[in-house]
């Protein structure tokens, strides 16, 4: 089994506030103009994530942060983004919101460490692993890109697949698919094969797309 | 370490992160491009590295994957770095 800490992080944190005030403060409306359905793909899937986990999904728009923190309530998010919003206006947000920086264009070592430290440090951490936002308003998963496997293994945290049905229009329920977590060093090792690799990205990928006939299923 | 165990030493890194490239490997030199000759990804590239930094016991500071070229460029910076 990975070894990680548990995650367990203070109730109130300073480093927390702006995060927590936004997520106490919008809950409630949230809840009324989203109501949420949370679907779960096995019962295992029900089980509370503790420790570092690396949470994935698809992308399909701005608000999507939004709806991962539905999905996942009760743990803060550490969310990936590119280092591109730490250079724009809205930079204070992103700083307040604790997100994490990456080179989406040339991934590497730095950005690397800085995740796995997150993970093994207890935290959730989550992405987008299609590396933007679906150009066909999420119709179709794009490929996945396989940074996030360097993440889980360096980190040694578990993959928590995630699928959130695109909203047809405003008033629309929000329907969240949440898949079984994959232990990757369990079933691969410390150290696969980039073959192995590019079969776990398969597989994950595999997995969302899973999720995603769960909730075309529970709508017809 | 001599340069030419850091190479062979190298060489079955590779060989260890990606087993579909026995042949290049086994064929590729110290001029060998990482990327064209040895076929290997940004990610693939960056793989490479966290394994050498756990093999050799060093950390690679201000330095990314993709400032290395071709298998010499490793073999330099190592040089370099290792007693």
């Amino acid at each position: 089994m990975m070894k990680q800490k548990s995650g367990k992080q203070p109730l109130f944190a300073l480093k927390y506030l702006a995060y927590d005030f936004i997520k106490v403060t919008a809950a409630l409306p949230g809840l009324i103009w989203l109501r949420p359905r949370w679907i779960y793909a096995a019962p295992e899937a029900r089980e509370y994530l503790r420790g570092g986990a690396l949470v994935i999904a698809n992308h399909v728009g701005f608000l999507d942060p939004v709806y991962l923190m539905y999905a996942i309530w009760y743990r803060r998010h550490r969310f990936v983004c590119g280092k591109e919003f730490f250079e724009s206006k809205a930079r204070w947000f992103f700083r307040a919101f604790r997100c994490i920086p990456i080179d989406r264009e040339n991934f590497g070592l730095d950005s690397l460490r800085l995740i796995a430290d997150e993970l093994r440090a207890g935290s959730v951490v989550t992405m987008f692993p299609e590396g933007h936002i679906s150009a066909d308003g999420g119709e179709e998963i794009a490929a996945f890109k396989p940074g996030m496997v360097l993440m889980a293994l360096q980190g040694r945290a578990p993959v928590v697949p995630v699928y959130f049905q695109p909203r047809k229009h405003w008033y629309s329920r929000l329907r969240v698919v949440i898949g079984q977590k994959l232990d990757i060093i369990e079933t691969y090792g410390t150290h696969p094969t980039m073959s192995q690799i590019d079969e776990i990205v398969t597989l994950l990928r595999g997995r969302v797309e899973e999720l995603k006939a769960i909730a075309e299923e529970r709508e017809s | 370490m001599k340069r030419t165990e850091i190479v062979e030493k190298l060489k079955d890194i590779l060989l260890a992160t990606d087993d579909r490239k026995r042949d290049a490997v086994a064929a590729c030199t110290e001029a060998s491009s990482l990327t064209y000759d040895l076929g290997f990804s940004s990610i693939g590239m960056l793989y490479m590295v966290i394994a050498i930094e756990e093999e050799f016991g060093i950390r690679f500071d201000g330095v990314g994957a993709a400032d290395f070229r071709t298998l010499g460029d490793v073999v330099d910076y190592l040089e370099a770095k290792l007693p």
